[in-house]
């Protein structure tokens, strides 16, 4: 709870209309799209500038509040979850274009702008913004940025950190800044390469100029059918080892096809394994790359191989896998996404663990993956009303990370570490490699109030090791555990 | 200094420690090596310089180090996993050691750094540097997916990992890019790799003024063309677009009529080019004065003909990334310039200069420098790596 005068401190900054403090209306901020974990924010801001984020932190910073920033609460591992101390501050309000310079390819943007927007905005001049997680029609930049958000057309394109060039930070202290420069390059530490993906820990961004790309002159996209997951992922292999550099390749399994065909009806092939490969570039290009494409999916064993031609059946296509998760509702009342990354050479060994970890443990797996840079999602269904059963999913998907660590990867391609990878990260990093992150973290939050408690394995305090462990409400409840 | 000799011989072994100018040098062998003499350093408050091929330690300020620690025994690219396209290297490796070692299965670092004969991996890291691949395939902070640090008190640490995509912590290798050796030392680093092109094909466009080519290299960056690399090259006879297209070969040869007509169009003509062309910036570095300027592209040809007002010559890369050298007649305009290009929100580094020259190095910092000095107080406490060598003198 905040104190009277603490409230009227907020208030103060961002106005009685931008301050939340009623039970019933803070429910809405309680938990993102990790729904499993909720805490209950003390309060809610909706600041308009920059000049009201610099202040709120302010009040932060002088009381020693925790804050979270946050955008469309979209994230996949409890990034914007509040801590039941701290301010949840939203950027829904904060979401204008600041700036469109065609020439230099780069755009101004708020924090509150979503992803869609920015290319709906350059698209007339023939550009995009480039990096596209599937919830990008309604998901914000700033969010992005917290989480260094990827998506199926990063394997060509590179993720949020590859297209960001200037940030306006306010850091935990309330003090603000500029990290990085609209020029590449620019003298000093790359802060803004650190910054992006820090998850909220080092600070709030506030506005961001970012790099738009222009739009490619052909696009094709191919569906490929197999009889099984491993002689799609050779196909995938075969196509990089041909030096080709697709803008995408994605691998759906069975279940996640008749998952995502029930939902939208993006006309998928039956089969075990469905390849889609897109590839963009210059006409000339495109064509001669697509037909070596085809060439090694027949060689793979691909029974059909079919060509979306237009525009409309791109975007269909598209539909498709980009509603894969939300689609995976219809097979199972509950299910957990998960994020691994391995290289990709170790897809056929890694899935077919998988699927004896599932199958030990009587829940299945569906999986859907960025296949040309390794990231699986693996999602793990469960019903939560059969007792035990979400503890069993739970700690399936967490093996299932580590199996991914064990392989040479990582616990999280794009989704983040939030509050639910915490322990693995331990178990990816060293002591010493945490340490060294944490020297940064201090630097930049000394009073650790940065969305603390998210990220690092455990709560952690600037000078000493390992700070006060407070029990998490699932963990009290039984739920979670904490290990 | 024997007190020093003898300390880090414990570690190493006497063939591997010498005298060095004032100083003592020491090869280490492994990152432990480099942690123990790293340990040793700070509990002596010894000022340490990292040293790869030698070839960039005149840039920034000038280091006067108890210790210099050369890498060249760290040489091996350790790991090549060519069916992944990432690769390990060790930070001592030459630049092009590595590249001949990836080439044989026509993969590369897709980054054509300076004197790639003799820098290192480390030292490319340390400075940041890149050429004009930078267009299509991105810097160092877009290639490196993770490395392995020793920081001043001995701990080493791994950021990143072999993996491309990968959220999980922070990038703290993108700290250590550009840092100029003053958080930590880098001894290994883990690429992602791209193929070696199939086919390129390289053409100039001259003409007497910078403005219509400035024109030209806008429209090519949004043009449909499959351009890898492009650079103004001002000399102080005229100016030159270079243009490298890069694809399989038919497309490169409908693409050059292509160019040639988008040339023509601006009333310029295209003319092919002899891959030499790409080395214009290192012949730059022979002047006394060397300067790396950043300025957004449609700047670019503005300021290259501002240097040649001065008397210089520069090469600059589409992306906006300016060389320029000098002779010591035409410094006296560096101010101003500086100024100019500062308000066009860029920067100007001066990168070499003869000693007696004193024009500052980095130029105006930004508002983010109390913050950096933070961040090098908590990695180096003692202020040992490098230190005054960077922006702000940290």
């Amino acid at each position: 709870m905040l104190t009277a005068a603490i409230v009227a401190e907020l208030r103060e900054a961002v106005g009685t209309g931008g301050l939340i403090v009623e039970r019933n209306q803070l429910q809405t901020y309680e938990c993102d799209a990790l729904a499993m974990l909720r805490t209950l924010p003390a309060a809610v801001v909706l600041p308009r500038t920059t000049a009201q984020v610099a202040a709120v932190i302010g009040i932060c910073a002088r009381h020693k509040i925790p804050f979270v920033g946050r955008g469309a609460g979209t994230g996949l591992s409890g990034g914007a979850l509040p801590d039941d101390r701290g301010i949840v501050i939203s950027f829904a309000r904060m979401n204008r274009m600041l700036d469109i310079d065609i020439p230099n390819q780069r755009v101004r943007v708020e924090a509150g702008v979503t992803n869609s927007y920015v290319t709906q905005r350059v698209s007339s001049s023939g550009h995009f913004y480039a990096p596209d997680p599937s919830s990008q029609t309604v998901c914000t930049i700033g969010g992005n940025i917290a989480e260094n958000s990827g998506g199926a057309h990063c394997l060509k394109y590179g993720f949020t950190t590859n297209h960001v060039l200037e940030l306006e930070v306010v850091l935990p202290t309330g003090d603000l800044v500029h990290l990085g420069s609209p020029t590449l390059d620019a003298p000093g530490y790359d802060l803004a390469g650190v910054f992006v993906g820090s998850e909220g820990t080092l600070g709030v961004a506030t506005s961001m100029m970012l790099r738009i790309v222009r739009r490619p002159e052909t696009v094709q996209v191919l569906l490929a059918a197999f009889d099984s997951i491993s002689a799609a992922g050779q196909t995938v292999s075969d196509i990089i080892a041909a030096s080709i550099l697709p803008s995408a390749m994605e691998i759906m399994d069975r279940l996640a096809i008749q998952a995502a065909e029930a939902a939208v009806h993006a006309h998928y092939p039956e089969c075990q394994a469905l390849l889609l490969v897109e590839v963009d570039g210059p006409a000339a290009e495109v064509e001669l790359h697509m037909q070596e494409v085809r060439k090694l999916c027949r060689a793979n064993g691909a029974w059909e191989d079919r060509l979306a031609l237009s525009e409309q059946e791109r975007t269909l296509v598209w539909k498709g896998r980009k509603a894969a998760f939300a689609a995976t509702g219809r097979l199972s009342p509950d299910y957990i996404v998960q994020d691994g990354v391995i290289p990709r050479t170790k897809l056929p060994v890694v899935l077919e663990k998988v699927a004896e970890m599932a199958a030990e443990v009587g829940l299945r797996v569906s999986n859907v993956f960025h296949a040309g840079d390794g990231n699986l999602h693996p999602l793990v269904l469960y019903n939560r009303s059969i007792p035990g059963q979400e503890e069993i999913a739970v700690d399936l998907s967490m093996r299932i990370l580590y199996l991914c660590v064990d392989q040479g990867g990582s616990i999280t391609g794009e989704h983040g570490v939030g509050r639910e990878k915490q322990q693995a990260l331990g178990y990816m990093y060293s002591e010493p490699d945490l340490d060294t992150m944490q020297r940064v973290r201090c630097g930049f939050d000394p009073e650790n109030i940065a969305n603390p408690d998210k990220l690092f394995p455990r709560p952690r305090l600037c000078g000493e090791k390992t700070g006060k462990y407070t029990p998490h409400p699932l963990e009290t409840a039984g739920v979670a555990e904490f290990f | 200094m024997n007190d020093i000799s003898a300390v880090v011989t414990a570690i190493t072994g006497a063939e591997h420690v010498r005298a060095a100018d004032h100083a003592v040098a020491v090869a280490a062998g492994s990152s432990e090596e480099v942690a123990g003499i790293l340990r040793v350093a700070n509990e002596n408050r010894w000022a340490v310089a990292g040293f790869g091929g030698g070839t960039k330690q005149n840039w920034g300020y000038a280091v006067k180090p108890t210790l210099i620690l050369e890498m060249h025994r760290l040489n091996q690219l350790r790991e090549h996993t060519w069916q992944d396209m990432t690769c390990t290297v060790e930070a001592g490796c030459t630049w092009s050691v590595m590249q001949s070692g990836l080439a044989q299965h026509r993969q590369h670092v897709a980054l054509d750094p300076l004197w790639p004969e003799r820098a290192t991996v480390g030292g490319i890291v340390a400075t940041n540097d890149s050429g004009v691949l930078r267009l299509r395939y991105g810097g160092l902070r877009d290639l490196i997916i993770g490395m392995t640090i020793v920081l001043a008190d001995g701990t080493i640490a791994h950021t990143g990992g072999k993996v491309v995509k990968n959220v999980a912590g922070y990038d703290l290798h993108k700290l250590m890019i550009g840092a100029f050796g003053t958080l930590g030392l880098v001894t290994s680093v883990n690429f992602r790799l791209h193929a070696l092109p199939q086919c390129v094909s390289s053409f100039s466009v001259p003409a007497n003024a910078a403005e219509p080519l400035g024109k030209m290299m806008l429209k090519l960056l949004h043009a449909q063309l499959c351009t890898v690399a492009i650079q103004l090259r001002g000399t102080r006879q005229g100016f030159s677009l270079d243009v490298q297209l890069s694809s399989l070969q038919e497309v490169v040869e409908t693409q050059a009529v292509a160019l040639r007509k988008l040339a023509e169009c601006e009333g310029l003509s295209t003319e092919a080019a002899a891959e030499e062309v790409w080395k214009a910036r290192q012949g730059l570095m022979e002047n006394d004065f060397v300067c790396k300027g950043t300025m957004l592209p449609s700047q670019v040809a503005r300021f290259a003909e501002r240097v040649r007002a001065a008397g210089g010559e520069s090469v600059t890369q589409a992306t906006g990334i300016m060389y320029a050298g000098f002779p010591a007649a035409g410094v006296g305009s560096l101010p101003q310039l500086r100024s100019e290009v500062e308000i066009a929100r860029g920067s100007l580094m001066v990168l070499q200069q003869p000693p007696e020259a004193k024009i500052d190095t980095w130029g105006t910092p930004p508002d983010s420098l109390p913050l950096m000095r933070e961040i090098k107080r908590r990695f180096d406490p003692e202020g040992i790596l490098n230190p005054g060598r960077f922006l702000g003198r940290i």
